[in-house]
């Protein structure tokens, strides 16, 4: 009878080899793992000029993390909608509005940096709380709904800019920008750290805070994970959900304010594409376009890997075509590697 | 009559990664016979069916259909030497009607056009065969899971030409629809088919099973008369005596957590299939827990969620009290500040986010209480998620693991725990025991129990009377959206479900 009892205590219990734990651990920091072989790519695949690796050259490091910085930005925003089982695709055009909008404001409106800077990030989170509320309201696919969003904002963008670039002088008077804005395009400490390299880091910690250490944190991962059980355990799922494209609205007004400072002009036809390079890097973070579950670090190494790889492959002369094969393969291992992890969880395909 | 059985299964095994589910079984199978295979979730059932219907390779041991050894590489294969399975998880395409899918991967053409027409009518035609009336024309998915079954039932009868095998096809039926399925396997078995019959109810057994072998940890643990008393199967499923299923009431009643009076609920929206609350009259006192009886489409389910504000938009008319004081149910926010809380029926899909960790999914409806300034706080989380683990006994006792990973009886504990951590004065529960293994039912009905001495309000409603009737105070039937008849505990089965199922007819608009 001992026995018995014993055997139906140990019955329930799935055992867990080792071997399972350390893939498990490896496709969750798939992205740091690959940030580390693209970086040990970059270093043996590098051009050497005087016996100094050209890849690890302060200046192109600095180049790598300034050019991910936009993107980047956009994709720790992207994080929480995809975690939700979302999808935002009207962030570049967004951020091109927003460039638009912070250029016009400042030289044709005259106003100043703080109202400016406001009135943009207001603008961008209420444009994408708008394509929340439409897409929970009338129970409509984000796909659509931000597709939507893509053609709105692309649209105003080049009806405000009617079309041209609205370039930014700096100055004291009327039509010119104040001299501080353009401080996003410096870098700082010794002229090695860029400005905007330095806002994608303090989104990022943000995000991260959010996520991992808020009830809206909790709330989001519950929302995607189970909608029906968030909604029946008492939680506003409509609320975070309409939330979250807030959040990505705000994060592609700071990109576009960024844009904007970075070259000193605001275009409606700039930011384009950004959607997908912002989707690829939270995917390659290892974060479930399912929903349910992911990670702002990985986001964050999966930018930075993308950013890495772009310039390895620039430093040889690779052209663009090869660059963009290459980037479609590591989206699809990533994938691959996700729906692994599925399998092997024992829930579904 | 040859000698050789139908199906003869020798000395299978297998294992996944270090787990060895299956460790030698033999089983065998006679024409004509109802064979019921009984066993504790994990016990190896679902693998030793996999086996047979080529879903999964077994590492040794070897089929033998009428005496000739077979390998079956793939479903196909089991399929095409008679062998069709009627799985837990139904494998039917919620996004077409249940014409499409009685015929899904057969479907009749006419000129190499799909012939709906006859489609339609044959499969009308073959759901009347085994005793069921239903709209084809209807999606699969806007089908309430019992109707689903019985889909999936007609569908592997098509092709079922000699070896059946049934998991739990019973779980979601209700009485007098299982008993019509039971008609329809002993008629299959009268034209020689040979039937496997897995449940997890085993007062379903002695009804239509004519043998029983038990599997316990991947062996068969023996075999045993279908008339051999309850308590006899019971040992040999848990390998020991089970000292009492249902646990003793407390008795003594105190204030009325929930009163309703001719309580009507009118849903903005009509739905197919979804019968909304139309004259229910009910109370439910602290300490005391109430049993919602009824049959498929009367209206348990939609009046549990209606209760907790989960029904959608619409309005209450007459009258609802929660405490002696009028309460407006009409949002899950509402429900939840007068006290309720809800246990799906429909765990996997509305109970748990089973990729989470048990610890997160326990906290997940009182986050408000680990998260102060709305920082959640690791240690409260922790201390409120050990305590949960604890009370409800859930196996093994480890937060930190994904939710899915565990057995569906502490699944089910998992998704209890969490409502009752909410600390609810009225506590409503759909099925609480679905698709859980007789050990664990028993833990879950003494922690129903335990709360309502505690002095919590429950009503449970669910499809297994005898459940109802161990555990519940008193009974309430609906039939068609009202409360129809109410009985006292110790009620007999037969008087409650006449009155169930007395015609349908009066209650249809």
């Amino acid at each position: 009878m001992n026995d018995a009892a014993t055997a139906l205590k140990s019955a329930p219990a799935r055992p867990a080899p080792r071997r399972l734990d350390f893939f498990a651990v490896a496709v969750r920091f798939q992205s740091v793992i690959g940030l580390i072989l693209v970086a040990i790519g970059g270093v043996i695949f590098s051009p050497r000029r005087h016996g100094s690796i050209l890849f690890l050259a302060p200046d192109n490091i600095a180049n790598i993390v300034r050019a991910i910085s936009e993107t980047g930005i956009i994709a720790v925003g992207m994080t929480f909608v995809i975690i939700t089982a979302g999808i935002d695709l009207s962030v570049g055009a967004l951020l091109s509005l927003s460039s638009v909008l912070t250029a016009t404001i400042m030289t044709t409106w005259g106003w100043g940096l703080v109202p400016t800077l406001l009135f943009v990030l207001i603008c961008g989170a209420a444009f994408g709380a708008t394509q929340g509320v439409i897409s929970t309201k009338f129970r409509l696919e984000p796909f659509i709904v931000t597709l939507a969003g893509l053609q709105t904002a692309r649209g105003l963008a080049l009806v405000i800019s009617g079309n041209q670039y609205i370039n930014i002088s700096y100055g004291d008077g009327p039509g010119l920008a104040p001299p501080i804005f353009s401080v996003l395009g410096d870098r700082l400490f010794n002229n090695t750290v860029p400005v905007a390299t330095l806002v994608f880091v303090v989104v990022a910690i943000v995000a991260t805070f959010v996520l991992n250490l808020t009830r809206f944190g909790r709330y989001v991962f519950a929302v995607g994970g189970n909608e029906r059980a968030a909604r029946l355990s008492g939680m506003p799922v409509t609320l975070v959900k309409i939330s979250v494209y807030a959040i990505t609205g705000l994060v592609s007004a700071i990109a576009g304010v960024v844009h904007a400072g970075q070259f000193n002009f605001g275009s409606a036809n700039d930011g384009t594409g950004y959607e997908l390079t912002a989707i690829a890097a939270v995917v390659i973070g290892g974060t479930s376009l399912f929903g349910g579950s992911g990670s702002m670090i990985g986001t964050v190494a999966g930018a930075v890997m993308l950013g890495a790889l772009a310039n390895v492959l620039q430093l040889n002369n690779i052209n663009a075509a090869l660059q963009l094969l290459a980037t479609g393969a590591i989206i699809v291992l990533a994938a691959v590697l996700q729906s692994l992890v599925r399998r092997r969880e024992g829930l579904g395909r | 009559m040859s000698a050789a059985p139908l199906l003869a299964m020798r000395g299978v095994a297998k294992s996944f990664g270090g787990a060895q589910a299956l460790r030698g079984v033999d089983f065998d199978l006679q024409r004509g016979e109802v064979h019921a295979l009984l066993g504790e979730n994990g016990a190896g059932k679902s693998t030793l069916m996999n086996v047979l219907s080529g879903v999964i390779q077994p590492d040794e041991g070897e089929i033998l259909i009428d005496g000739a050894a077979l390998r079956f590489e793939d479903p196909r294969a089991a399929q095409a030497a008679g062998v069709a399975t009627i799985f837990q998880e139904l494998d039917l395409v919620p996004s077409l009607d249940v014409a499409a899918n009685l015929f899904l991967g057969r479907e009749l053409t006419r000129g190499g056009v799909l012939d709906r027409f006859a489609m339609r009518r044959q499969a009308k035609l073959r759901l009347a065969e085994i005793g069921f009336d239903m709209d084809v024309d209807q999606l699969v998915g806007d089908l309430p899971v019992g109707r689903r079954q019985i889909v999936a039932i007609a569908k592997a009868l098509a092709y079922a030409s000699r070896i059946l095998v049934m998991d739990e096809p019973t779980a979601a039926l209700t009485a007098s629809e299982a008993e019509r399925l039971f008609a329809v396997m002993r008629d299959l078995a009268g034209r020689g088919v040979g039937i496997v019959y897995i449940s997890h109810r085993l007062e379903e057994v002695p009804r239509v099973a004519d043998r029983v072998t038990v599997l316990r940890d991947g062996k068969v643990a023996g075999a045993a008369s279908p008339s051999a008393p309850q308590s006899e199967l019971v040992a040999l499923l848990v390998g020991r005596p089970l000292a009492e299923l249902y646990p003793r009431r407390s008795g003594g009643r105190a204030r009325r957590v929930l009163r309703l009076e001719q309580a009507r609920y009118q849903p903005r929206r009509r739905r197919a299939g979804w019968r909304a609350p139309q004259g229910v009259s009910l109370e439910v006192h602290a300490g005391e827990v109430v049993g919602l009886a009824g049959i498929m489409g009367a209206g348990r389910t939609e009046l549990l969620s209606t209760l907790y504000g989960a029904g959608g938009p619409g309005a209450w008319s007459g009258t609802v009290e929660i405490d002696g004081k009028p309460a407006r149910l009409t949002s899950i926010a509402a429900a939840r500040r007068a006290g309720l809380a809800f246990v799906t029926d429909d765990r996997r899909g509305g109970g748990l986010m089973l990729r989470d960790s048990v610890g997160r999914n326990l906290v997940a409806s009182v986050l408000r209480r680990v998260s102060p300034f709305f920082l959640m706080s690791k240690a409260r989380e922790a201390r409120l998620a050990g305590e949960a683990i604890a009370a409800f006994d859930v196996r093994p006792p480890r937060p930190d693991l994904a939710v899915g990973a565990l057995s569906g009886g502490n699944q089910q504990k998992v998704v209890l725990a969490k409502e009752v951590l909410g600390e609810p004065r009225l506590l409503l529960l759909d099925e609480p025991t679905r698709g859980v293994d007789v050990g664990a039912k028993g833990e879950i009905y003494a922690r129903i129990r335990a709360l309502a001495a505690q002095g919590v309000g429950v009503l449970v409603a669910s499809s297994e009377m005898p459940e109802l009737i161990g555990l519940c105070d008193r009974i309430v039937v609906l039939r068609g959206g009202r409360s129809v008849a109410e009985f006292p505990a110790g009620a007999e089965e037969r008087d409650i479900l006449e009155a169930a199922e007395a015609s349908q007819d009066e209650d249809d608009e």
